[in-house]
């Protein structure tokens, strides 16, 4: 790690006048800036934490929708009651993350901008890496792939997008308030993260000196029947394998409505409307939900290890179906 | 004397630990100590071509940044195997020449350990590739012809005409050690004489192997080794890096302490090679086991040879009169492989008894009945007696206590009322009994002091419990101020603890001093009665101590052996001490649970059986068959190295991606011991056990994946890709 200047902002304001006069990154939680920067992957000089800003720790529950301070530790979400009752898939996909340690410290919007744990990205610049140098080219194409993207790869990058919150986010249309030099606006979760293209190192949509403020995610029916069902090679502390964030209404056993989005197969939240579109209408059983598995990896491309995802998600999203249909039936 | 029963006992250490009081290494205070750091090799093979170190010097902080250029009068201290004291031959930073990824080419030293690290990066160097070969199935890899191994009767012929046959091969991939406490040095010179603490299990090799590679009088090199936060085997021998921060503080006349970064020690210590293993397995109509080959190829580095020796225990696990083996080494560019926790026998057992329960399904039978039917009383390779051999017992136990007359034999027929598939699966396992030579001096004193010292090394497996036992069993004196002293050469002559021979050869010493002790204060006594401890005794006879010096080594072994233990060279014996045989036994009975929809694997339940002689330790032995059952988990079902053979080295170096299990992957392990001493062995009946803890697991569980699924899985690890 190389030395850095460090600096504490109290408000939104001070947090501003220190970037237009530095330019500093923003550090929130630190559990992956401050790895990516024991690797060296990420080098700033200067470093503004922003964990001192008051009111942006809460948690808000509205008729309507749940409101989510940036700042709020992924454990305090996971085990926030009203989460746990109105949107499991998000206090799912929470605490199936990382471990407690980290969920103790990591911060909800730093979450969202994690970045992939791609062995090629994180070991060293002898490793080809079109993330890491552009234009060094991508090891992980003709390589080790079992962990890379069966959807949104490009001919530059597939390394997987490796978050769980933010596909769980996805699911239920949420939508990220965005503080910085363009002033306040409003993103939908869903086109916060780029597909990599050609810029896999562009990997958002936010400016460098945009802050993640709060995270509004709508709460109805819908949310109340969800679950965050993650695959992974150990029970515990492990990345998505393949994970299928799901929500469904139901109408007397009729699926009225249904999300589906994926995560650990895609590079980045992974929704899948076609697959949603060819469930609703359609009574629930556990053959309708394999076969709307199978539709929802459809368009997978695999690599040379991960092919047997398809297979594999397709019952992860049977099954997740199946959790949030008994949920909805509990209700 | 082998009938004292030893009682249940906490840990000595265990509250000192739990409060995180003990000292390792890297934790010893020293006035004015510096930090280094490794600057890694980002190529496999080939040469340094230039390294620039200008711009790490000029980091504020930085002492010193070594390169190969500051070791031209040291030397390499020899392989293990091969005579010398290193786990490998090739000592880092001698030359320019580089032959596996990972290698130090730098060594920097500063104030603190950050500034190490950043100056660290920033040394330059350019490099002069040469293709290489990463893996055992690389084009590159050279394979050696193939070492003899067991030859009894004639397994082929006998193959040909078996009424049943099995033909399968079995994959093992490299693993890697990850013990909690990394390898770290701490080294201080001080008036012309070196320190080294490191936590190590070879205490004696770092003496020895320190002062051959710097040129340094052995007398004035001290290595203290109290406590290593894990030793499975790479920590059995003298590191590069012990040599690197040992040069820096004798440069510098500042104490160094270097540990080595997690990422790192995935290329700069040993692993368990990787390796693959055909088996053919043939029984006659009566499902008796009539004869078995085994073919083996296993991962080596370039220089060095560590021979595979698989069928050591496969070709006696039953009584199998053909039986016919070889092993070829596969050399690639790698540092050596070496000693992992069950080396040979982890791998070996998993194809073996993978084969046998393939073969007893063969034939029709049940595989604990059809295990039962071919037990061996007499050693088929030697034809001489065993020691003591108790493995019906541990497989008549664990089924009882298993319940595994419930089970029904067809695979895919147990199902619980989710529809979850389950699937009872049995392995057994074995593991050598070796003793290794050991010196004990005891002194009790009239202050109400004891101290001892003996051969051995704490790794956390508990020996120092079980040098208290067996101090304490025989001997009144104030068990609350005792000093054992282990790891020290300076105390007494270290041997290196390994092969889980350090119970069986510390434990028999002290009883032996014990009972020295004892001879002499009642020569002392002359007599008279006695109303107190010895130590109270002593202080109204006034005389200050009574000291005795007592040795012992493996049966049979010639008194030349304390020779090589006084040089720091391995001299353990066994397993064939003429005329018998010794090994420890195990028998494992494992529960899994497949999904049905995506075929996750959970272990819920395993019942583990162990002969293992006499048991000094209850709580400690308990516990280290626990871990060597939850490793057996890791390895059949998590662990594995992800090498990518275009660039070597392996990328998945930390704790997040290196899948070891967790606490949640772990279900109920229930262990039980026979106890009944192996006197033949040792005076204290004592055989191993740290190592049989985790053979034949791995195994267990493929037969019961097999049992719940009828899918036969043969390459470790066993993952959700291969049931799916």
């Amino acid at each position: 790690m190389q030395t850095f200047t460090y600096s504490r902002a109290r408000s939104i304001n001070e947090l501003r006048a220190v970037q237009a006069a530095t330019g500093d990154r923003i550090l929130a939680g630190g559990t992956t800036l401050y790895d990516l920067m024991k690797l060296r992957i990420e080098t700033p000089d200067r470093l503004v934490d922003v964990t001192g800003i008051a009111g942006l720790d809460e948690i808000i529950s509205h008729p309507d929708e749940l409101v989510f301070g940036a700042l709020v530790t992924m454990s305090d979400a996971a085990a926030h009651p009203a989460v746990l009752q109105r949107a499991p898939v998000l206090a799912e996909a929470l605490s199936k993350a990382a471990s407690q340690q980290l969920r103790n410290m990591a911060t909800l919007g730093g979450n969202l901008l994690q970045r992939t744990r791609c062995a090629y990205f994180r070991n060293g610049t002898e490793y080809p890496c079109n993330k890491r140098t552009p234009g060094s080219g991508c090891a992980a194409l003709e390589g080790l792939d079992r962990g890379h993207a069966l959807f949104g790869g490009s001919g530059s990058c597939i390394a997987v997008y490796p978050g769980d919150w933010a596909v769980a986010l996805v699911a239920l249309d949420a939508v990220v308030d965005v503080r910085g030099s363009r002033g306040t606006h409003t993103i939908d979760v869903a086109s916060l993260h780029r597909l990599p293209g050609d810029t896999p190192h562009v990997e958002t949509v936010l400016e460098p000196d945009e802050m993640i403020l709060n995270i509004r995610v709508p709460v109805g029916r819908l949310a109340q029947a969800s679950t965050y069902h993650k695959i992974r090679d150990r029970e515990s502390y492990a990345f998505a394998l393949v994970s299928a964030a799901v929500a469904l209404e139901l109408e007397e056993g009729f699926v009225r409505q249904a999300r589906i989005a994926l995560g650990g197969v895609a590079t980045r939240p992974w929704r899948v409307p076609a697959a949603e579109a060819g469930l609703t209408g359609r009574r629930l059983d556990r053959a309708t939900a394999l076969e709307v598995g199978r539709m929802t990896f459809a368009d997978a491309r695999p690599g040379r290890h991960n092919g047997f995802k398809i297979a594999l998600g397709a019952e992860a999203v049977a099954d997740a179906l199946m959790i949030a249909a008994q949920r909805s039936e509990n209700r | 004397m082998n009938e004292t029963i030893y009682p249940d006992r906490a840990r000595i250490d265990a509250l000192e630990k739990v409060l995180g009081r003990t000292r390792f290494a890297a934790d010893i205070p020293l006035p004015r100590i510096t930090h280094a750091m490794t600057v890694p090799s980002r190529i496999v093979r080939g040469r340094l071509a230039a390294i620039d170190i200008g711009a790490a010097r000029a980091v504020d902080g930085v002492l010193a940044v070594l390169t190969w250029r500051d070791f031209t009068n040291a030397q390499s201290a020899g392989y293990l195997m091969g005579g010398g004291f290193g786990f490998q031959s090739h000592q880092p930073m001698l030359s320019d020449r580089l032959v596996h990824r990972g290698e130090p080419i730098a060594l920097v030293v500063a104030e603190t350990l950050e500034i190490a690290i950043e100056a660290a990066a920033l040394v330059d160097a350019r490099y002069e590739e040469e293709p290489f070969a990463a893996l055992l199935e690389d084009e590159r890899a050279e394979i050696l012809a193939p070492q003899a191994g067991h030859a009894m009767g004639d397994a082929q012929a006998m193959l040909a005409s078996a009424a049943f046959r099995v033909d399968a091969e079995y994959l093992s991939p490299a693993q890697y050690q990850n013990p909690m406490e990394m390898i770290a040095t701490v080294a201080e010179w001080r008036d012309g004489t070196l320190t080294i603490h490191e936590g190590t299990q070879n205490s004696s090799a770092v003496k020895f192997g320190v002062a051959a590679a710097l040129g340094l009088d052995s007398a004035r090199v001290r290595v203290k080794s109290a406590y290593l936060g894990g030793g499975f085997g790479q920590k059995n021998s003298l590191q590069g890096q012990t040599v690197l921060a040992a040069r820096a503080a004798i440069l510098l006349g500042r104490p160094v302490k270097l540990v080595m970064p997690r990422a790192q020690l995935y290329h700069t210590a040993s692993f368990r090679p990787a390796s693959r293993h055909r088996i053919q397995l043939g029984a006659d109509a009566d499902g008796r086991i009539v004869a078995a080959s085994y073919e083996a190829d296993m991962q080596n580095s370039r220089a060095d040879t560590f021979r595979a020796s698989f069928s050591e225990i496969t070709a006696r696990l039953y009584s199998i009169p053909n039986y016919s083996s070889t092993a070829r080494l596969v050399r690639t560019d790698v540092q050596s492989p070496g000693y992992m926790r069950a080396p040979f026998e982890h791998p070996a057992a998993f194809a073996f008894e993978s084969a046998v329960d393939e073969l007893a399904y063969a034939t029709g039978r049940d595989p604990l009945a059809f295990r039962l039917n071919n037990d061996a009383e007499t050693d088929p390779v030697t034809g001489d007696p065993f020691s003591s051999r108790f493995l019906a017992e541990c497989l008549r136990t664990g089924a009882d206590r298993f319940g595994w007359s419930e089970r029904n034999p067809a695979p895919g027929s147990m199902r619980a009322d989710d529809g979850t598939m389950i699937g009872w699966g049995v392995a057994v396992g074995a593991y050598k009994a070796a003793m290794a030579p050991a010196i004990a001096r005891l002194r009790v004193r009239a202050d109400g002091t004891t101290l001892l010292s003996v051969s051995g090394h704490e790794m956390g497996q508990g020996i120092r419990t079980a040098i208290f036992a067996a101090l304490t069993e025989g001997l009144e004196i104030d068990p609350a101020r005792i000093e054992i002293v282990i790891g020290d050469p300076d105390a007494a002559p270290q041997h290196l603890t390994a092969g889980s021979w350090g119970t069986a050869s510390s434990v028999p010493v002290v009883r032996r001093a014990v009972e020295t002790m004892q001879a002499r204060f009642d020569a002392l006594r002359d007599g008279r009665s006695v109303h107190g401890s010895i130590h109270q005794m002593l202080a109204l006879w006034r005389r200050p101590y009574i000291e005795v010096e007592t040795r012992l080594q493996a049966p049979g072994q010639p008194d030349a052996v304390f020779d090589r233990l006084q040089r720091g060279l391995p001299a353990a014996g066994g397993p064939e001490y003429k005329p018998f045989v010794s090994f420890s036994y195990i028998a494992h009975f494992v529960e899994v649970r497949v999904e049905p929809t995506t075929r996750r694997i959970r272990v819920l339940r395993v019942v583990s059986i162990v002969d293992c002689g006499r048991v000094v330790s209850p709580r400690t032995a308990e516990s280290q068959v626990r871990g060597g059952v939850v490793w057996g988990i890791g390895a059949a079902l998590r662990e594995t190295a992800e090498i990518d053979p275009r660039f070597g080295g392996v990328l998945n170096n930390d704790l997040a991606e290196y899948v070891l299990p967790v606490n949640a992957d772990i279900g109920a392990i229930e262990v039980g011991f026979i106890d009944q001493p192996d006197p033949m062995l040792n005076e204290a009946g004592v055989k191993g056990l740290g190592e049989v803890a985790m053979v034949g697991v791995a195994a267990a569980i493929g037969n019961a994946i097999f049992h719940a699924t009828g899918r036969r899985l043969r390459q470790l690890p066993m993952r959700i890709e291969h049931l799916i």
